[in-house]
């Protein structure tokens, strides 16, 4: 189950939490004597018998599209967590079953509703660097920084595990948000580093047939990151962005007044450009994805930020990561 | 409700964190990797007339207790502020293993306490997975051995946790941590959060009185859920005598100049500050400005 998801969305005035599934029996028995929540071991006993409107699909990525499909036939709302589905295939019958029923359907790419990157985005959009021709999407952490011993979901690449999927979705995403979905994949390489059986870094360059290039690295094994952290550089023909969680540094070869932002180097703060959400647990852009799908739900905002189609479309560019690192990425 | 002090040294200056800019954060966590040159900022506050100190239970701080339990006399009148857990270190862990392989990695991996033993005599996590509060107990324990034989005045709850569980909207757990706490540290419950009015509201809801609420505090309501105008309500009309309110984040990561912050805190009704500062100037210059 979703720890901090529950917390979150059960902290929303219009949302009332039923029924939580999880194959644990010990989480369950916790959450059954503190929790007014009913508890199923199996998610289609929970489908099967509770009368909702939504449902956060919080399991490892492989569960994704039975728990999706069965929603669908019971005709729920749904916002899953990435990396969306662990199969292309599934990814795009879920895109096409939701493009027909018309329901809210959401993945959980949360960088989108981050203070800094929702801002890059702004300024993007708005050509404040001109046209973009260069980008650099970084990610990094110390998640794994043990020899596996784990047989767990995480080490296996088939159930959505491995650096690519689990962390390397982020700055894809990113990508697609900020930039646009890549037309090519080269150069792909891998990195074992504690990890027997996935990869524990990537670094890929994208290429777009209207001539725009980058590159991603992203790195889930470095221990000189406390904490996860995102940064993504783009250059374009006025100038060029670098931000990260915290700040976001704006080179302008000529200034922009509209912006109040001068000729040179400007710098913008975390402490300049957020926003405050209701509640707090883990991080603004937290709280703000998933009061953005009630807000769908609820039909006080029309389009959704993170849609299954765009989940497909992260899916798409780790497929052709995986394709290339394939036919190209080994010696 | 018993006193807490006024103004607290707080230790994010030191372990490389820092809300607003990742290269100044690493710049403090070269400089301290050196435990001198903690100390001797320490030192400096103490010489300024500080005497209270709060200390997160990461790694490093183990060395820090140790330092200043070895010279117990020396600083007998420095009252902690421990602050639990270090929640970097669970958040790898459960994103690896899942919570309940974690919590038995952290509660019973080289852990030779008689309540360990006995705790895995009796079955271990299985039996321990059935009470959740003798769990909660048992974590508040592992994190709190390494401020053994310091004087404790209040212990907090980091606000990763504080605002998670808040969420929940379970009684029971805060019930259960402030009677523990109280019990077996015979200090004050404290309870960090990012969401200051609602956590307020809802110990009110509960009758769980008596605590300490350590919660982010300045003018541009930076880390303030929801805003700042809900804050200075809630303090306004609070009673002192049933929860101390304790500010922190009053520079807002460095974005609000020292003596706009505290001009902003003093107008406040809050009755404890927790500042970072790690130069003789900002410290000296910090308390200069505190005045509630």
């Amino acid at each position: 189950m979703g720890i901090t998801h529950y917390s979150i969305i059960n902290s929303h005035p219009n949302v009332h939490i039923t029924s939580v599934a999880d194959p644990s029996g010990a989480v369950m028995s916790v959450m059954s004597k503190y929790l007014p929540v009913r508890t199923y071991k199996d998610y289609n006993d929970l489908l099967k018998t509770e009368d909702i409107d939504a449902v956060l699909v919080c399991t490892p990525p492989n569960l994704h599209y039975p728990i999706i499909m069965g929603a669908a036939k019971k005709g729920l709302h749904v916002f899953v967590e990435k990396p969306f589905t662990s199969k292309l295939t599934e990814a795009r019958e879920l895109v096409s079953v939701y493009r027909k029923n018309g329901l809210v359907n959401q993945v959980g790419y949360v960088n989108r509703f981050n203070d800094v990157f929702g801002k890059v985005k702004e300024l993007v959009s708005n050509n404040i660097i001109g046209k973009t021709i260069r980008f650099k999407s970084e990610m990094f952490s110390c998640t794994i920084n043990k020899p596996d011993e784990s047989t767990g979901w995480r080490s296996k690449r088939e159930s959505g595990g491995g650096v690519v999927f689990e962390m390397a979705s982020h700055a894809i995403d990113l990508v697609n948000y900020l930039v646009d979905k890549p037309d090519k994949v080269i150069g792909t390489s891998f990195s074992h580093i504690y990890s027997k059986n996935v990869e524990d870094a990537v670094s890929s360059t994208f290429l777009y047939k209207n001539g725009i290039s980058g590159t991603i690295y992203v790195n889930w094994s470095d221990s000189s990151y406390r904490k996860p952290t995102n940064k993504i550089e783009i250059f374009g023909n006025g100038g060029r962005i670098l931000a990260d969680q915290y700040s976001i540094k704006i080179f302008l070869s000529s200034a922009n007044e509209l912006h109040n932002l001068r000729q040179g180097w400007n710098t913008l703060y975390i402490t300049d450009i957020f926003k405050q959400v209701p509640f707090y647990v883990r991080g603004n852009e937290f709280t703000r994805q998933l009061y953005h799908f009630i807000d769908c739900i609820q039909g006080i905002v029309k389009t959704n930020i993170c849609n299954f189609a765009d989940g497909a479309n992260t899916l798409e560019v780790i497929d052709s990561i995986f394709s290339d690192y394939e036919q190209n990425g080994k010696i | 409700m018993e006193q807490i002090d006024k103004i607290i040294l707080g230790d994010n200056q030191f372990f490389g964190i820092n809300h607003m800019s990742q290269e100044k954060a690493q710049e403090l966590a070269e400089k301290f990797y050196n435990l001198q040159n903690i100390f001797a900022v320490y030192q400096i506050a103490f010489d300024a007339g500080i005497r209270a100190v709060m200390l997160n239970s990461n790694d490093r701080a183990k060395d820090i207790c140790n330092h200043f339990r070895e010279n117990k006399t020396k600083y007998a009148e420095v009252a902690w502020y421990p602050s639990v857990p270090y929640p970097h270190k669970y958040a790898n862990l459960i994103a690896e293993k899942g919570i309940l392989p974690t919590i038995n990695e952290v509660l019973f991996k080289g852990n030779t306490t008689m309540e360990a033993l006995n705790m895995i005599a009796k079955g271990g996590m299985a039996v321990l997975a059935k009470d959740a509060m003798k769990m909660m107990q048992m974590l508040v324990d592992a994190e709190m051995k390494m401020f053994k034989g310091l004087n404790i005045k209040v212990v907090f709850l980091q606000n990763i946790i504080t605002d998670l569980m808040l969420g929940y909207d379970v009684k029971e757990v805060f019930f259960e941590y402030c009677e523990y706490i109280r019990k077996k540290y015979n200090a004050m419950p404290g309870l960090i959060t990012l969401n200051m009015p609602y956590l307020k509201a809802k110990l009110e809801e509960w009758d769980i009185k008596g605590v300490v609420i350590c919660t982010s505090f300045n003018k541009i309501g930076y880390l303030m859920s929801p805003d700042v105008d809900t804050y200075i309500q809630a303090a306004n009309t609070n009673n002192p005598t049933d929860y101390t309110l304790m500010a922190m984040s009053t520079l807002a990561s460095g974005a609000i100049p020292a003596k706009q912050a505290y001009e902003f805190i003093n107008q406040q009704q809050v009755q404890s500050v927790v500042f970072g500062a790690s130069s003789e100037k900002n410290i000296k210059e910090t308390i200069s400005l505190i005045t509630i």
